[in-house]
């Protein structure tokens, strides 16, 4: 069901760095491919190839709302205000995190309906009951005595068409009205209003986005225009469809090319495109930075106590600016020479200019761009930075690479009293004399220590926990492109950005993201659209978004089995 | 049937917060269950992370002489109920590198002993991601076996765990299956919400009650509703979606038969009182674990559920013990071999032993069956997702039971295995002894001896 990554880079032919265990375990030199695979195409080839030249969609799993997208749904339906988002906030307290999969909590194959979620939104529609009855929006009539189904059969095509994002059918329409008479009958109409909107909130298809595609072929199908609309409103805005998008659907609107991307250069610039940054909080680390960053009060006394939210809002901001700005490219995520801080956060930094609580561009010298946010913090220890795990989220989530499991059986002396006078590079580079070890860790703590220059707060330092010197000389090896010395993030960063292998790994957490499931060999055809997008653009990101709607996976499904001929 | 809870008495918890506990004889022996003449068996799985170091577990290791070393020093009060399962091996490295995970992840499967699926890390395989175990955990086996023979029971199993939300291949232990499939089941986090789940207010005030009456009625109405279109959209379907389909509906089956315990016999406990704890502040650490211990023996009390997996944090725990003076992760402190770290190892363990066999004592106080009390129907599993933590090791698991049980398993020994049998094995002790006596081996045959663990019951 699920299908790994590696598998299909293989099949596309992309070089990926495949750090089997026994490889890893020998010198690394001889593990690293220089040149792309035997299969390797470049994307207008792939584009070129006969598979290429009918849609090739790729799977279409049935996608459960992640909680942010449960809540951002209620958000709009109710009518988005402080009130509502405090209410939902309330309400799905109670939500189990979603199983992570792949760096992301939106993959579909892991997005189901356990006793516990289930019990969740049980429990969440009730506390929404209130609010729901009470909305004039959503209820605009009275009724009258004997005629209320009358004003009945309103509320449940007004509620229905947004709770399942497209008008009932006329079967659907029957079965909700069948199902408030009964209410009805036991109890009043305010009562069966509520009954009536808990169970559309207990729904399948309000709780999945369900898909059947319009008048499929043997292999292929389109989206309905109101399934159409759907996925641009999940993908740019993690919610259900607005007016605009109902109206495009309703008009049959939402066909070609053209028509998506226009709405798709419409949704980004609406506030409610702010709400993928989801993306960029669960790519780089920064949402679980809240619940996990501690660090020891003795050795950083006086931190902010919102440190983890300043760091949080940090990137987020940088990144909303990044996708304002055509031109605001991959490179410039890494390799920018400036952040977005508030009076706090500056202070906290040592940056001289911004003031207040709201977050403004501030020139950085040595900082370079999310490699020195909160990013680099998530993997640090409460006492001091973590050369390997820093590098490790490098390898993981910028260059896609996998890399295996520490041996068992090794014994452990890094932090013993015998090397208290060495730095944690020093300790390291004794550690690596371990064939067992220096496999793996010639990959890790290379690109670790350019980063020593920050201590385990994101403060730049010239000396360590222990007061010794820092050393961030560093040579940068066994990646597909982006080897060569780098004694900085700076120097890291201009070495990623003009990395194909980094442009490729964007490309994949955002499929993974945004398609919410990885990547397989049936996607080559859409993943090799991205990729010429992504050059024909500059690496763009906001025109890397706009291009996912391009793709054969966005405007194509496979026909559904039960549906075939 | 509505029985009232008068009584109180209050706690204190370590930080020194008072959390209203009501005392569990209110609610018995005059319940529904009172009059059965046995008393229903139960489990409850304990897990505590990162290995310990077994060459400091025991001072004297004879089978029923054994003495105890320091960290281990707090379940002395219990020897006579314990049974102590020495140098058990998880057997892992019998799968080939890319059907396991690293030994804190497929460790922390150790209760769904079956090879790891591909597709959600991309750290611990060998030359692919790793997945999540691709079988049902004991908990959920045993729970699921127990609705089959109990239609009644209203929870095929409770998975509690402390402080952390965040749901990956760390952090979850209870896995609902069927073979073959990745499917973890992401623990409650929240006594509080645990509470509301299980237990219905209580109340005699005939308006109150025909409020829930009518709450529980829109509730039935709308999984009804629910139910019947999960069955039409599930033939229009590919295979995979139908599995998710199933597990929907499957869910559905457990929120009815929750809702009609809630409307049948009420059995229930008041709400935790005094000040509401922060769920996810760190320093609640020990209270919210005393408080899922409360609700766990609640729930068998009022016989919602037979199967407790219970958890003080995820596998791989990097927690602070900032209580016990430290100021590194455990985790951190446990990949270090020397002297110094072990000692800090120890101090963790024993400050959890401390907390766990808390629930020990709730048990024993907790009224069950004829004149009897929980801890006499009840086998409480104590595990780990390692051996030694420093090297990972996979094998030299020790395991923990402890309870009255039924009277199944001869108790008051420390019996050493020398890694020639399963943890797997274990776990079909535990089906034998939840009265599944059929089940000969759980898990992957390469996990299995065949049969339960020798020479362990009464």
């Amino acid at each position: 069901m699920v299908v790994s990554s590696s598998r299909f880079l293989a099949q596309l032919g992309v070089w990926a760095a495949l750090l089997a265990l026994s490889a890893c375990d020998a010198q690394s030199s001889s593990t690293t491919p220089t040149t792309p695979g035997a299969a390797g195409q470049t994307p207008d080839e792939v584009l070129a190839s006969a598979a290429c030249q009918m849609p090739a969609p790729g799977r279409a799993p049935l996608r459960r709302l992640s909680n942010a997208e449960y809540r951002n749904t209620l958000t709009d339906l109710l009518g988005d205000s402080p009130t509502t988002q405090a209410l939902l906030a309330a309400a799905t307290n109670s939500f189990p995190s979603e199983t992570e999969s792949l760096g992301f909590r939106n993959n579909a194959d892991y997005l189901g309906v356990s006793t516990l979620v289930a019990q969740g939104y049980v429990d969440a529609a009730e506390q929404l009951l209130d609010s729901i009855a009470t909305n004039t929006r959503l209820l605009s009539c009275t009724p009258t005595a004997g005629a209320e189904m009358d004003c009945a059969r309103a509320f449940i095509g007004r509620f229905g068409k947004l709770a399942f994002r497209r008008p009932l059918t006329a079967e659907e329409s029957t079965q909700y009205e069948a199902l408030f008479q009964k209410s009805l009958t036991g109890y009043d109409f305010a009562s069966a209003v509520r009954a009536t909107a808990f169970a559309f909130l207990q729904s399948p298809k309000f709780l999945y986005r369900v898909e059947f595609g319009a008048a499929p072929s043997p292999a292929v199908s389109r989206p309905t225009a109101y399934e159409m609309a759907n996925r641009l409103s999940y993908l740019f805005w993690q919610s259900m469809p607005d007016q605009a998008l109902f109206d495009a659907a309703e008009q049959n609107q939402l066909t070609t090319p053209a028509q998506l991307e226009a709405q798709a250069r419409r949704m980004l610039k609406d506030p409610k495109a702010a709400r993928l940054l989801e993306y960029f909080d669960e790519w780089l680390g920064t949402d679980t930075l809240p619940s996990t960053f501690t660090r020891d009060a003795t050795l950083y006394p006086n931190l902010d106590p919102n440190l983890p939210s300043l760091f949080q809002q940090e990137t987020r901001t940088f990144v909303s600016d990044i996708l304002s700005r055509p031109e605001g490219s991959l490179s410039e995520l890494f390799t920018a020479p400036y952040t977005f801080a508030n009076g706090a956060l500056a202070e906290h930094y040592g940056l001289s200019g911004p003031a207040g609580a709201e977050f403004v561009k501030v020139d950085a010298p040595g900082r370079s761009g999310v490699l020195t946010q909160g990013m680099l913090l998530a993997r640090d220890k409460t006492t001091r930075t973590s050369i390997v795990r820093r590098g490790l989220k490098i390898r993981l989530d910028v260059l896609c690479e996998l890399v295996p499991a520490p041996p068992p059986n090794v014994n452990l002396t890094l932090d013993s009293e015998s090397t208290a006078s060495l730095t944690q590079r020093a300790r390291l580079e004794q550690h690596r004399t371990s064939a067992a070890c220096s496999g793996c860790h010639n990959l890790m703590d290379p690109v670790g220590v350019v980063f020593e220059g920050f201590d385990a707060v994101g403060r730049a330092r010239s000396a360590d926990e222990r007061g010794l010197a820092v050393d961030t000389t560093s040579t940068i090896g066994n990646t597909r492109d982006a080897n060569g010395p780098a004694n900085s993030p700076a120097q890291l960063g201009q070495l990623l950005a003009q990395s194909e292998e980094v442009k490729s790994c964007y490309l994949t957490k955002s499929f993974r993201f945004f398609y919410g499931r990885d990547a397989d060999p049936a996607d080559a055809c859409s993943v090799a659209q991205l990729a010429k997008s992504f050059k024909g653009t500059a690496y763009s990101l906001s025109e890397l978004l706009v291009a996912l709607t391009q793709t054969d996976a966005f405007q194509y499904l496979p026909a559904r089995a039960a549906e075939a001929p | 049937m509505i029985q009232r809870i008068s009584r109180r008495t209050l706690l204190r918890g370590a930080a020194g917060v008072g959390i209203g506990l009501p005392l569990l004889e209110a609610m018995l022996p005059h319940s529904a269950r009172g009059a059965t003449a046995t008393a229903a068996r139960r489990i409850l799985f304990v897990f505590q992370a990162n290995g310990d170091q077994p060459s400091r577990r025991f001072i004297d290791a004879g089978e029923t002489t054994f003495t105890f070393d320091e960290f281990l020093a707090p379940l002395e009060p219990y020897r006579k109920d314990l049974l102590l399962l020495n140098r058990l091996d998880r057997r892992y490295s019998k799968f080939a590198q890319n059907e396991r995970a690293d030994g804190h992840q497929q460790g922390g499967a150790s209760l769904a002993p079956w090879k790891a699926g591909a597709g959600a890390f991309p750290i611990g395989g060998a030359d692919r991601t790793v997945g999540y175990v691709l079988g049902p955990s004991a908990d959920y086996a045993i729970g699921d076996r127990v609705l089959q023979a109990n239609p009644s029971v209203p929870q095929r199993h409770l998975v509690f765990r402390v402080n952390t939300k965040e749901n990956n291949i760390w952090d979850v232990s209870s896995h609902a299956g069927p073979v073959g499939q990745q499917n973890p089941v992401n623990p409650q986090t929240d006594p509080y919400n645990a509470y509301t789940s299980l237990f219905a207010a209580d109340s005699k005030d005939p308006a109150v009650i025909a409020a829930l009456s009518k709450r529980i009625a829109m509730k039935q109405s709308a999984l009804d509703n629910a139910l019947g279109e999960i069955g039409t959209l599930r033939g229009k379907l590919g295979t995979a979606d139908q599995q998710r389909l199933d597990q929907h509906t499957q869910a559905l089956r457990d929120i009815e038969r929750s809702l009609s315990a809630a409307s049948g016999s009420a059995c229930n406990p008041q709400p935790f009182s005094g000040l509401k704890l922060n769920v996810y502040d760190d320093t609640n650490h020990a209270d919210l674990g005393q408080m899922f211990f409360k609700i766990s023996a609640w729930a068998f009390a009022c016989d919602h559920t037979r199967s407790i997996n219970f958890n003080w944090s995820g596998n791989t725990s990097n927690r602070v013990y900032t209580n016990l003076g430290l100021t590194d992760g455990h985790h951190d402190i446990s990949h270090i071999s020397d002297d110094d770290a072990f000692a800090k190892i120890r101090a963790i363990h024993k400050h959890l032993w401390q907390q766990s066999v808390t629930l020990h004592d709730l048990l024993k106080s907790t009224p069950d069956g004829p004149g009897g009390t929980l801890w006499d129907n009840t086998l409480v599993v104590h595990w780990n997702e390692l051996g030694q933590g420093d090297i990972h090791s996979e094998n030299d698991a020790l395991v923990v039971l402890a309870g009255g049980a039924g009277g199944h398993f001869k108790m008051g020994r420390l019996l050493d295995f020398h890694n020639q049998r399963s943890f797997a094995d274990m776990l079909v002790s535990c089906f034998q002894y939840m009265g599944f006596s059929d089940v000969m081996s759980f898990g992957d045959p390469l996990l299995n001896s065949g049969g339960p663990l020798p020479n362990l019951t009464a």
